[in-house]
């Protein structure tokens, strides 16, 4: 769907540069296709910077101004020079330093990024790398520009917004900041826990190594989404407790749960979930609830009561988001009456405010109100191609299913158009390896194998496979390496090193 | 801003408007059925012609931007052109609703009072029967107004569907007479969505057929990707199953658009594989149904007896972006203050 609006902007003229390993769909309409290897992107970026540096193409105003740190950044990227770029991305030196004036010379360029830049051992690296470069040019703070990352799932924003994770409460509030632990505890009634939470990562090594003992899965499946994940069901398998709140059963549940209560999906159930651009859309029930299946919110209710916790009525899911706003200063102003219609932008302080389209204006969104510039130096992929494994392996998801596909391997429709695994390799590869277009084929990494049909692809370079997660009878995260970034653990999905094998 | 006249009156419209955007603003109806805002204009079908003074003939109001000065008439002995154009599309017109979708020349008929006053002896055109689940499509239905073909190569910009035939033999058809499922076709609908004759229609599972106007209509918002489109779930009356989804111009962000798994992926909602009770494992580690008592009461104590044996710290929680922000808000609360524990995360969060 945001592809529409980037086919739409192409019509109008803009220009549109794809940097991919794949030669995905919209490079039909691109301008140039940088065409990198996987894992190489802080090459790549910090070429381009070096480009921008060496024309003088930089936002001086801009840099002195509203950031700090420009130095460093400096200094660094002049040790990335396009030629060399070129030998480790396989990206034309020439290619980069276009994309770079391009870049620099358009006021209204943006960049939107997805899970190709995060799902990386050097992840938060390369945002880092791609928010020097958008404050060394000053791409920031008015529309049509910035750094947009494209959420792949419903409500992964409002997931973290509402407080899902480890590190934060509600509304991006640090739960290792005393005073933040005191207000919630205010108005809760109870302290807030001053232990730091553990990642998912950490979740999935403490299976392990005996810090988790209990896990309280709500519309999970960590056996098929988690890397490593026959080693993840190894976990499972050892927990004490295991409980799951799910509209179907999962391969996590099927065989390790302990209790599985029966929930509601979206079409069942009211709320709210907030989109890529923090837009906040209303969620209404439609249907019945199959049998005796309850909406999340009541079940989780329950659960509080039956755990003895002392927490106030809430007869509707309206009532939870006022409790949610309150406590949130940048969600405050967003209430039911005002997204009837249309939802709305947050940040959002007060009943009056009209949302938020683009942050950053006029300055940066910090304290400082200046942004800061992070050196980078380039970190290979943990696992790269050796003669054992000389494959690249590189994975990822299809317009027709989503995530574990519990719900559109359900999906007549979709199926017929994809069902059975498949993987992507270049023809040249394939055929040197004596397996036919279509032909099932294995593939096999230090973790694990699989079997899927091998199709052969122009989208991939001779050297690079691709598969989707979505098939539960042959995981590619059975392959993956559960090696993640070292600051917020989220795993490398994009690099491992595999083999192909004739079945 | 540019001023004219429209059936006697002065107005006043930004230059360059379309006549048919600017009569809307100005209280004026004009009827279309090629034209869709989201395509570029077209004058293909010619029933949104207005006089305009000095003009030869009438000029198509969807292809004709307003200019200073403009004297435009919808109202006069165009009324008659357009009711004898209706007549000549329904003469064409042998199935007025193959899928129940609603049909905008048939509206439009009985608006202008005009009546078919034969059929065409080589008005019927070759079926087109296709193996996909998702679309059906009925050239006796068909305009030929092309809304679908241009939505494809103008929004999508693919090439799905191409027009073949001339003449009485004229239909759309997918691109070399291929399957939806064999061509760059991604199925995400839109050309049916702007079909104004229903010709192309979301094909029902047998006998849940039912005209999309007696349906009930919901808005929500889509349970698959990030971008959060806009949807309308319609529902059967009587059985309050959803049985399509639809979208409309006017919601954001997805203006009307939508894509394979928003419009067609919604039968899992009511699929038999649906947990319809709680489960319990039992001592022959199998799953087992139970009451609702029972499992929360399973549930507390399992939880109950890893923290009193390993502390708070051991126990987490994996929420998820399929739940709405009030519920991931109480699951962390949950975690927070039932359990004590800040470890609630999810796999969304890379």
């Amino acid at each position: 769907m945001l592809a529409l609006r980037i086919k739409e902007a192409v019509r109008k003229g803009a220009t549109l540069v794809v940097a991919d390993p794949r030669k995905i769909w919209l490079t039909k309409l691109a301008k140039r296709h940088l065409q990198l290897r996987p894992g190489t992107d802080v090459w790549l970026l910090n070429a381009m910077m070096h480009t921008i540096l060496e024309e003088g193409l930089q936002d001086d105003e801009y840099i002195r101004e509203t950031t700090d740190d420009f130095e460093v950044v400096r200094e660094i990227v002049t040790r990335y020079p396009p030629e060399e770029a070129e030998k480790v991305t396989g990206v034309p030196a020439e290619d980069i330093r276009a994309t770079a004036r391009e870049y620099a010379r358009e006021r209204h360029a943006g960049i939107f990024y997805t899970l190709g830049i995060t799902e990386h051992a050097c992840g938060v690296d390369n945002i880092w790398s791609l928010s020097n470069l958008v404050l060394m040019t000053g791409h920031l703070g008015y529309e049509s520009t910035g750094l947009n990352a494209l959420r792949g799932q419903n409500n992964v924003q409002g997931l973290n917004d509402s407080g899902a994770n480890p590190s934060y409460l509600p509304g991006y509030q640090p739960v290792d900041d005393p005073e933040t632990r005191r207000k919630f505890a205010e108005a809760w009634g109870v302290e807030v826990p001053e232990r730091p939470g553990y990642r998912l990562d950490q979740m999935i090594s403490g299976l392990h190594d005996g810090r988790i003992k209990a896990l309280y899965l709500i519309g999970e499946n960590p056996a098929q989404t988690e890397p490593n994940a026959r080693h993840v069901e190894e976990g499972l398998e050892g927990l004490d407790f295991l409980m799951s709140q799910d509209i179907f059963l999962n391969d996590s549940t099927r065989r390790y749960a302990d209790v599985v209560l029966p929930a509601s999906s979206f079409a069942e159930k009211d709320g709210t979930f907030t989109n890529t651009e923090r837009r906040i859309s209303r969620v209404r029930a439609a249907a019945p609830l199959p049998g005796k299946a309850k909406v999340d919110r009541e079940i989780v209710i329950l659960m509080a009561k039956a755990l003895g916790a002392n927490w106030p009525e809430y007869p509707d899911a309206e009532s939870v988001w006022n409790e949610l706003a309150d406590l949130s200063p940048n969600w405050y102003g967003i209430r039911y009456d005002r997204i009837e219609e249309n939802g709305m932008q947050w940040p959002c302080t007060d009943l009056d405010h009209p949302g938020t389209p683009y942050l950053h204006a006029p300055r940066p969104a910090l304290p400082t109100g200046r942004g800061r510039f992070f050196p980078v130096e380039f970190q290979p992929p943990i696992e790269e191609p050796d003669s054992e494994y000389p494959f690249v392996l590189t994975t990822g998801r299809t317009l027709y299913h989503y995530n574990s596909a519990n719900m559109t391997m359900r999906e007549p429709g979709v199926t017929d158009k994809q069902q059975a695994p498949f993987f992507e390799i270049h023809a040249e590869d394939a055929g040197a390896l004596g397996i036919a277009d279509r032909e099932v084929a294995r593939l096999v990494s230090r973790r694990g194998a699989l079997e899927a049909e091998a199709h052969y692809s122009e989208r991939v370079y001779p050297g690079l496979v691709w598969m989707a997660l979505h098939f539960a009878d042959q995981k590619v995260n059975w392959l993956t390496h559960d090696v993640g970034d070292p600051l917020i653990g989220t795993p490398e999905y994009k690099v491992s090193a595999v083999r192909v094998e004739p079945r | 801003m540019v001023a004219f006249t429209l059936d006697g009156r002065p107005v006043s419209a930004p230059e360059g408007e379309l006549l048919v955007h600017a009569a809307a603003r100005h209280g004026t109806f004009i009827p279309t059925l090629c034209h869709d805002d989201k395509l570029d204009p077209y004058g293909g079908c010619r029933m949104c012609v207005v006089d305009v003074e000095g003009a030869p003939r009438p000029l198509p109001a969807c292809a004709t931007r307003v200019a200073e000065g403009m004297v435009v008439s919808t109202n006069g002995p165009i009324t008659e052109f357009q009711r004898t154009l209706t007549e000549m599309l329904l003469s064409e017109h042998l199935n007025a609703s193959p899928g129940g979708r609603p049909n905008e020349l048939i509206d439009l008929a009985n608006e202008l009072g005009a009546d078919a006053p034969l059929m065409l002896p080589d008005a019927k055109r070759a079926e087109y029967d296709d193996r996909n689940k998702l679309m059906g499509y009925d050239p006796d239905a068909c305009i030929l107004c092309a809304r679908c073909v241009r939505y494809t190569q103008e929004v999508m910009q693919c090439s799905a569907l191409s027009l073949e035939g001339r003449g009485g033999h004229a239909r759309i058809v997918p691109t070399w007479e291929l399957s939806w499922l064999d061509t760059e076709c991604e199925l995400c609908g839109g050309c049916l969505s702007v079909c104004p004759t229903g010709a192309i229609y979301e094909k029902f599972e047998e006998g849940t057929s039912r005209p999309e106007r007696q349906l009930e209509q919901v808005r929500t918002t889509c349970t698959f990707c990030g971008v959060g489109c806009q949807i309308d779930l319609n529902l059967d009356p009587q059985t309050k199953h959803i049985v399509k989804v639809t979208s409309k111009d006017e919601y954001l962000p997805n203006e009307g658009n939508l894509c394979v798994k928003g419009r067609f992926a919604f039968n899992f909602v009511h699929h038999p594989d649906r947990l319809e009770e709680p489960l319990v494992r039992g001592d022959d580690g199998e799953l087992h149904p139970t009451t609702w008592e029972h499992a929360l009461e399973t549930a507390a104590t399992g939880l109950q007896k890893v923290i009193a044996e390993h502390g708070s710290q051991a126990v987490g929680f994996l929420s998820s972006a399929r739940l709405t922000n009030e519920e991931n808000y109480l699951i962390q609360k949950l975690a927070r203050t039932g359990v004590g524990t800040n470890s609630v995360h999810s796999c969304e969060s890379t």
